[in-house]
């Protein structure tokens, strides 16, 4: 059902779109099929191969391991280890504030909670790899996540410093 | 303006046909690598079911994709190019990465809707910094998401604390990814010659 209001939402959106185009200029309108029809050839293989191969990593990674791992570490260690377990997270949000809640139960710190779930939102695997690099490219993505990469460390770290002073 | 407006509208008038790189072999090995693992570890019946499920995820997926695609391209060449340019250009400085995170973080919809609207908003004369700064004012802001799921799942004082200490980070890594490309200016450009 979200599927189809979504999708309902976005040609919405696209036909106003091309209605002005339409209004202003027609004679544009059959290089906007072009180059739609070609980008969703070149998008079509990156989105099967891409959210395919993440359904199957999803399957593979331990979920319960994975929030016993927040707990495992104390300070920086733990930030770290919480934010690459967020990094590698696969699915959707569901994976991954439902996997966040139970750390947040067995008593994982704040500082492991808010680095796992800057680090998860960041990369997010099935999001990058089904839809960033096919609708942005390499580089784009590339670049995003080189650049992205200290920051659910500082995050957590601030989460970290603060959860001391008020505790 | 570093970025010489496109005398067609349109950064790629030629039909581009299938084309493998770097990104596509990545992925693909990523796949067949973890498909063969699924296969070993869960056996060929948990595997036929995930390559089912997936396909029918994917088929419904495609009109929206192609929606999102067809909004991206017919938008590039509606929008008033010196506008776009003076907002969220290259050279819009700090401001334009503002009003980048924050148009990220607002906008509703998942990745079908997020990215054509970068890609959209780049092919019409905004900069990778601010497209960067976009795309990591929703992942780490989205209001959508945060009230849908986040709120779902976890006490508010949490969610809280985690937007209110995010907040600056997609001007920073705008920043950071405007002053990349702009020392490396070939990174700019993929070779779909997609920013």
């Amino acid at each position: 059902m979200n599927v189809i209001i979504g999708t309902a939402m976005i040609w919405a959106a696209a036909l106003a779109v091309l209605r002005h185009v339409w209004r202003m200029d027609r004679t544009k309108l059959p290089a906007i099929w072009q180059a739609a029809r070609a980008t969703f050839l070149v998008m079509l293989p990156r989105t099967v191969i891409g959210l395919s191969g993440a359904s199957f990593m999803a399957t593979l990674l331990p979920r319960d391991q994975m929030s016993a791992l927040f707990g495992a570490e104390q300070g920086l260690a733990g930030i770290l280890l919480a934010c690459l377990v967020g990094a590698l997270t696969p699915g959707g949000p569901m994976v991954a504030f439902a996997l966040c809640a139970t750390a947040l139960k067995a008593g994982a710190g704040t500082g492991a909670l808010i680095g796992y779930l800057t680090a998860w939102s960041i990369v997010s695997l099935t999001r990058t790899l089904g839809h960033e690099i096919a609708y942005m490219g390499n580089w784009f993505l590339a670049r995003r996540l080189l650049l992205s990469a200290p920051f659910p460390v500082m995050v957590g770290l601030l989460a970290h410093s603060f959860e001391n002073l008020w505790p | 303006m570093a970025d010489a407006p496109d005398p067609a509208g349109l950064p790629n008038p030629e039909p581009r046909r299938f084309r493998v790189d770097f990104g596509l072999v990545f992925i693909a090995a990523l796949s067949i690598a973890s498909g063969i693992a699924v296969w070993v570890t869960e056996g060929p019946a948990r595997f036929f079911e995930l390559l089912w499920g997936d396909s029918v995820m994917i088929a419904s997926l495609l009109p929206k994709i192609f929606g999102g695609i067809l909004l991206a391209i017919a938008l590039a060449m509606v929008l008033p190019r010196e506008k776009v340019l003076r907002l969220v250009g290259p050279d819009s400085g700090l401001r334009g990465l503002v009003i980048a995170s924050g148009a990220g973080a607002v906008v509703p919809g998942g990745p079908q809707v997020t990215y054509p609207l970068a890609m959209g908003l780049m092919r019409a004369g905004a900069d990778a910094g601010a497209g960067t700064a976009m795309v990591s004012g929703w992942v780490l802001l989205g209001v959508n998401r945060v009230l849908i799921w986040e709120l779902s799942f976890l006490p508010g004082w949490l969610v809280a604390l985690r937007l209110l200490l995010s907040v600056w980070v997609p001007v920073a890594i705008g920043s950071l990814a405007r002053v990349w490309a702009r020392h490396a200016p070939g990174s700019d450009r993929d070779p779909e010659g997609r920013r």
